[in-house]
């Protein structure tokens, strides 16, 4: 199954492999306001630091796990995928199951420990604190990934202006995101978005 | 098992007189067999959106494992704590009934079909994205995705507008990861505790 090597080391490597999960499971704490915090630095990981995909495929997967039904923090598990590609699809999936296990998994053992002990937490001024405080903070870091991942779209400007549009509409009508995503394709079918 | 009567208990004494229905008797805690085909036929019925929707419709209204009151009480923990909103609800749901366990099969319950889907989804992804017209039609999907990430700022922009001090916060927290590229975990290391120490309650009593 080996494809040619690559200048990039490849996840069969069991040192890379644990790197690539111990920064997904130090990531987990800090998915704030339900999770997407997270896109700007797994942008960072699959294309800055490790070169595992390129923008546009980085781009391509954040609009499939957005599509896809169910939780869109499975991302992680499209990027672990892309991660050991070149090294098989059995490799790949094995590694896109571990990533998506260690994104959730810390959050998930604070999350049981905070239902045991909700009663005691629920009015302490730490939870009050903690609440008011990370708010503003999600704010910036949502406004910094919407960014980020308009620059990594890097559409002509018809797919600025549609990204524009669609931006307005999720916020002013109440409409399924699929379906502006299904226009958007035909748009990009036709020719009149391309990057 | 332990806490089959303590959840059975409450209910008398947590509907408010108000309240002119009368009280629908929760189920018998779900097993962790239950606990499973449930969040299964959670994530199944929202394969058009709206889960948070769909597990309320079927955890409190169907199975009638919790009440509306403590499902709402998951939901507050579930968005407070770091973590996906809905699977943090399927681990709240899972944990107040069996500890780690029930966490653990309520969110794979909840992530089995969807993300054994989506790895299908990725695999043809890698396989066929060369082709030219693939890649056409995903450049125009990538625009629509790129609109929905950019809303994600202005849905919660609202609730802090008259807020000086959060717009400072939240405009110092972007600058820094825009303009000076700093990483995440550092800017939420600094701002965190800074944000916490402004936001302390001061007055015990205030809401």
């Amino acid at each position: 199954m080996r494809r040619r090597p690559s200048a990039n080391p490849p996840l069969s490597d069991l040192g890379t492999l644990l790197q690539v999960l111990w920064q997904f499971l130090s990531l987990s704490l800090f998915s704030l306001g339900g999770g997407n915090t997270l896109l700007a630095e797994y942008h960072h990981l699959a294309v800055a630091q490790f070169c595992w995909l390129s923008n546009a495929q980085f781009a391509d997967l954040y609009a499939l796990a957005e599509a896809a039904p169910g939780p869109s923090s499975m991302l992680v598990g499209l990027l672990g995928l892309g991660a050991s590609w070149r090294e098989g699809p059995l490799w790949a999936l094995l590694t896109a199951y571990g990533a998506e296990a260690a994104i959730l998994l810390p959050s998930t053992l604070l999350m049981v420990a905070a239902c045991l002990s909700w009663k005691r937490l629920e009015h302490s001024p730490w939870r009050v604190a903690f609440e008011r405080g990370m708010g503003p903070i999600t704010l910036g870091i949502l406004f910094a990934v919407g960014l980020k991942i308009l620059r990594t779209a890097d559409t002509n400007a018809p797919g600025v202006v549609v990204s524009l549009v669609v931006c307005v509409l999720m916020l002013r009508t109440r409409l399924s995101p699929l379906w502006f995503m299904a226009v958007a394709g035909v748009l990009g079918g036709l020719g009149v978005i391309n990057r | 098992m332990r806490r089959a009567n303590c959840r059975l208990i409450p209910i008398s004494c947590m509907t408010e007189p108000a309240a002119a229905a009368p009280p629908i008797p929760l189920a018998p805690p779900p097993s962790l067999v239950q606990l499973f085909w449930g969040m299964l036929q959670v994530a199944l019925s929202a394969f058009g959106g709206g889960l948070s929707a769909w597990s309320q419709r079927i955890v409190v209204e169907q199975r009638r494992w919790m009440t509306n009151e403590q499902f709402l009480t998951g939901l507050t923990v579930a968005r407070l704590f770091p973590g996906p909103n809905q699977i943090n609800m399927a681990v709240y749901i899972g944990a107040d009934f069996h500890g780690l366990a029930g966490a653990l099969v309520a969110l794979a319950g909840m992530l089995l079909l969807p993300f054994t889907l989506l790895m299908a989804v990725g695999l043809a992804y890698f396989q066929f994205h060369g082709i030219p017209s693939v890649d056409r039609v995903l450049a125009g999907v990538v625009a629509a995705a790129a609109g929905m990430a950019l809303s994600m700022g202005f849905k919660i922009l609202d609730q802090y507008w008259s807020d000086r001090v959060a717009l400072l916060l939240a405009a110092g927290v972007f600058l820094a990861l825009t303009v000076l590229h700093v990483r995440l975990i550092p800017v939420v290391l600094v701002a965190g505790p800074l944000a916490m120490a402004w936001y302390w309650p001061r007055h015990p009593a205030s809401p």
